[in-house]
């Protein structure tokens, strides 16, 4: 199904007898390159697109992160036995 | 170590953003991941397993979010229904869709709408065009921090794609009427 196969042909993974017939098929059907088109440059968008900055990390989170570095894990002392 | 406190920070923070959406949730995540991380620091033999690591459970982290979005209904998504329909070629016209993504994203309005757009994905198709385009991960990796198959990830990523096409279109064409 070519309208599934878009992905994979932007991104170059699409198997080479699909892409001939995917290909193909876009020679001769502009609707379907315009679509295609409008797909290309939404992934583009998306690749391109930056979240807002992060704030500074908060004092929990600094906290948090130096106390579990330093936490060792605590040994059991062994009971000795009374008799 | 103040600096590699930032960065990471900064890494999964970002990362919170894109998939939660709100600073709360992206704040969580960050400081949960790195709290696990700081306990299992010595476990890790290279970069790259960290790395795919760090998105393990800061993927977690944000599927166990409290604060539901209001946008991010949980269904799954059809590509009958994404699918153009015949003879409705009327989104793709080149007019709406004149402007390059570098020039589209220098404006406000249209970040917001991708932004929306992104946060109306059920979370399992956003974190996958998250992980996939924008933190630029490969198939195989976002297939091993989804723990799903290729396949999936391949099939998940299109219709995630195809829906935020599809809400863009409809900003694209609303503006290019005014």
């Amino acid at each position: 199904m070519i309208f599934a196969a878009l992905s994979e042909f932007l991104d170059g993974t699409l198997p080479p007898r699909n892409c001939r017939e995917l290909q193909k098929h876009l020679s001769g059907c502009d609707p379907c390159l315009q679509y295609l088109e409008t797909l290309k440059k939404t992934i583009r968008a998306c690749q391109l697109y930056q979240a807002a900055p992060a704030p500074p990390p908060s004092t929990a989170v600094r906290e948090a992160f130096i106390k579990a570095l330093s936490t060792r894990p605590v040994r059991r002392a062994r009971l000795r036995k009374v008799g | 170590m103040e600096r590699a406190i930032t960065i990471l920070q900064q890494t999964v923070f970002a990362l919170g953003m894109k998939v939660c959406g709100n600073p709360a949730d992206a704040e969580d995540t960050a400081q949960e991941t790195l709290v696990r991380l700081a306990r299992s620091l010595k476990n890790f033999p290279n970069t790259r397993v960290l790395s795919v690591w760090l998105y393990k459970v800061a993927k977690s982290q944000c599927l166990m979010s409290r604060r539901k979005s209001k946008f991010a209904p949980e269904h799954m998504l059809s590509l009958d229904q994404l699918m153009p329909q015949p003879g409705h070629d009327g989104d793709s016209d080149a007019k709406s869709w004149a402007m390059t993504p570098e020039e589209a994203l220098l404006q406000r309005e249209f970040r917001e709408r991708l932004e929306k757009a992104i946060h109306a994905l059920p979370k399992r198709y956003r974190l996958i065009l998250v992980l996939r385009d924008m933190e630029q991960l490969d198939t195989r990796e976002v297939a091993e921090v989804m723990d799903i198959s290729e396949d999936t990830v391949k099939m998940r990523l299109h219709r995630a794609r195809v829906f935020v096409r599809n809400e863009v279109a409809k900003y694209l064409a609303h503006a290019a009427r005014q």
